[in-house]
């Protein structure tokens, strides 16, 4: 062992950096940026909406939806009852909770049995405010005459039910996150090695238009990237038995979609990467914001109101909105929100052909 | 009435940031003829044979190829063009490679012919990664000529090949340019450049000299090829 030689090795590495810039950025900014993303994320995330209707004729009731009103964990307005599956629908609420007129004659009784209605399509948030709602809600009834009553709610489901997990949640997201990542790196890395290995430059003194060799690139990608995305849509449904109310067909269409973004975006930004080590630095910047802001992991409702602009721009937010539509709501093409997303992945579509084609000629060396 | 040339380059100009890769380059090439681009690495050669098959466009100047000024997609059909590097595609075998270059240029035989001009045609089976340099190069420039180029641009395409292979290679490219093919090669080696018809040497960008191989020695003072190559180039440099 030589301390000479390991120390040319050493020095050698780091000579190399010090002419990579963008490695150099990507290594102490970037982790930057994805910790400050997920720190910013988790704590300013909004509490979830819920709605009070409290219809008790008795003093109980008016305790209870205080208490709630004072729970950390929910953001509480007053509703009317009648218009409560409107709000779940529009997505303005998660929950709303109803206080019957017999509320406190139930408290004297023993058992005490509001109505909640969850939204539940989010396992997470579902649980969160039963959690906070039956918290509420004993702290109230021990406070009442006759303590010890009983609390035994009647908890309805919009979607899904008591049954969907969160395997159910993030899988109908995962087939459109998985299928995007993988389309993309693989795009990427073979349009670069295109360009290093010299055939783009005998592409480009060829009669080929740029347009033909973009349209190449994808139908060949999408082709591979179809036959993943059935894979990975069998797997989903047949092996992990994920919850789908929706049409599989509606939720392969929607993955297609999302792998020609993958194709046409790793076209267009390996425009910007002279050598496969700075392709694969477009993944932290690429994919990860994406991957935090898109709604997989917080609903894009509960975010801060800064980083929402952020994830109406991102294809990927669509997508995954559009898939959790289909298999957790049973969405169908009459429904307007689907027709928004599906429209607003074909326009990324549109876009990033144009961008990749345009970007094509100027650099070719 | 002027003569209509395969290549027509004139006042050619191009910059690369304060590199002035091209300065007013102006050359002709007639049909049928071989034309060698000869000059030091950096001289420019490369950048005039990116410019003749459009790859890059000229900040001044003109370029024309088989009468189309330009940029001219169609004109590239008949254009074959071997790149320094030998560019194909490592995962595919022989045959592939020389098939895919044969589709986009719109022609869809020729494969075997060409494989066998350049001696692989047992080889069409193997797979380019596992190929030795010679064969590298020899599969590149099988996919420059699969769809019959009127005008053919090798940049420098007998590095790494074996001397005895070099001399069949010259003999094809006499025998095509025979046949009316337009043939421009670059080169440093100087044996190569004695069996071009004209001679063009090119250095900071600039076409020095312009002659046949006889005319060169003459002006250069020597015998030698390259000694006269020398001298004309210092004698530039003094100026």
């Amino acid at each position: 062992m030589s301390g000479h030689r390991v120390a040319a090795i050493t020095r050698r590495l780091l000579q190399g950096f010090r002419r990579d810039r963008r490695t150099l950025a990507l290594l102490f900014v970037a982790p930057l940026v994805i910790l400050g993303l997920l720190g910013y994320l988790i704590r300013n995330t909004v509490v979830p909406e819920v709605g009070v209707a409290n219809q008790d004729q008795g003093p109980l009731g008016g305790a209870v939806a205080s208490a709630l009103a004072k729970s950390s964990h929910l953001s509480v307005s007053t509703i009317d009852a009648s218009e409560g599956d409107a709000k779940l629908k529009d997505g303005s609420i998660t929950a709303y909770i109803v206080l019957p007129a017999n509320f406190t004659q139930q408290a004297q009784a023993g058992v005490i049995a509001p109505e909640i209605h969850l939204e539940g399509s989010q396992p997470n948030q579902s649980a969160g405010v039963l959690q906070a709602v039956q918290a509420a809600l004993g702290a109230a009834a021990s406070g009442a005459p006759g303590a010890g009553v009983r609390v035994a709610p009647h908890v309805t489901y919009l979607y899904g039910g008591p049954d969907l997990d969160t395997l159910d949640f993030f899988g109908a997201a995962a087939i459109g996150m998985i299928v995007f990542f993988l389309v993309f790196v693989i795009t990427i890395v073979s349009f670069l090695n295109e360009r290093s290995q010299g055939t783009l430059e005998r592409l480009m003194a060829s009669p080929l238009r740029r347009g033909e060799i973009v349209l190449g690139y994808m139908v060949g990608f999408t082709v591979l990237a179809l036959v993943q995305s059935a894979e990975v849509l069998v797997f989903c449904l047949a092996v992990l038995k994920i919850h789908n109310q929706g049409n599989v067909l509606l939720i392969f269409g929607i993955e297609a979609l999302m792998a020609i973004v993958a194709v046409n975006l790793g076209i267009f930004l390996s425009m910007f990467a002279r050598t496969e080590f700075q392709a694969v630095q477009f993944i932290p910047l690429a994919i990860v914001p994406q991957f935090l802001l898109s709604g997989i992991l917080f609903p894009v409702s509960s975010e801060p109101k800064a980083l929402q602009y952020v994830s109406d721009v991102l294809p990927l937010t669509y997508a995954v909105n559009a898939l959790r539509d289909v298999m957790l709501k049973g969405a169908d093409l009459t429904w307007p929100s689907l027709q928004l997303d599906v429209g607003v992945v074909a326009g990324f579509v549109v876009l990033l052909i144009a961008a990749g084609t345009a970007t094509l000629r100027r650099r070719i060396a | 009435m002027s003569e209509t040339y395969a290549v027509d380059v004139s006042g050619v100009e191009k910059r690369f940031g304060d590199i002035k890769a091209l300065d007013g380059v102006t050359l002709r090439v007639r049909q049928g003829e071989i034309y060698g681009l000869l000059g030091p690495n950096g001289a420019g050669k490369t950048t005039l044979i990116r410019a003749i098959v459009g790859l890059i466009a000229p900040d001044a100047g003109s370029v024309a190829v088989l009468g189309r000024k330009l940029p001219d997609l169609d004109v590239l059909r008949q254009v074959g063009y071997m790149t320094q590097q030998a560019a194909l595609y490592p995962g595919l075998s022989v045959g592939e490679n020389v098939a895919f270059f044969a589709a986009i240029n719109g022609v869809e035989s020729g494969v075997d012919e060409v494989l066998r001009f350049v001696h692989l045609d047992n080889r069409r089976d193997s797979v380019v990664a596992n190929l030795s340099g010679g064969m590298r190069q020899r599969c590149s420039l099988a996919c420059a000529l699969v769809h019959r180029p009127k005008l053919l641009l090798l940049d420098e395409p007998t590095v790494g090949v074996d001397p005895q292979l070099r001399v069949e290679f010259w003999d094809s490219f006499r025998r095509m340019a025979a046949e009316g093919t337009t043939i421009i090669v670059s080169s440093h080696v100087m044996d190569e450049a004695d069996r071009c018809q004209r001679l063009g040497l090119i250095q900071y960008g600039r076409l020095l000299t312009e002659g046949t191989p006889g005319e060169v020695r003459e002006r250069g003072g020597s015998q030698n090829l390259e000694a006269a190559f020398l001298a004309l180039a210092g004698r530039q440099a003094e100026s």
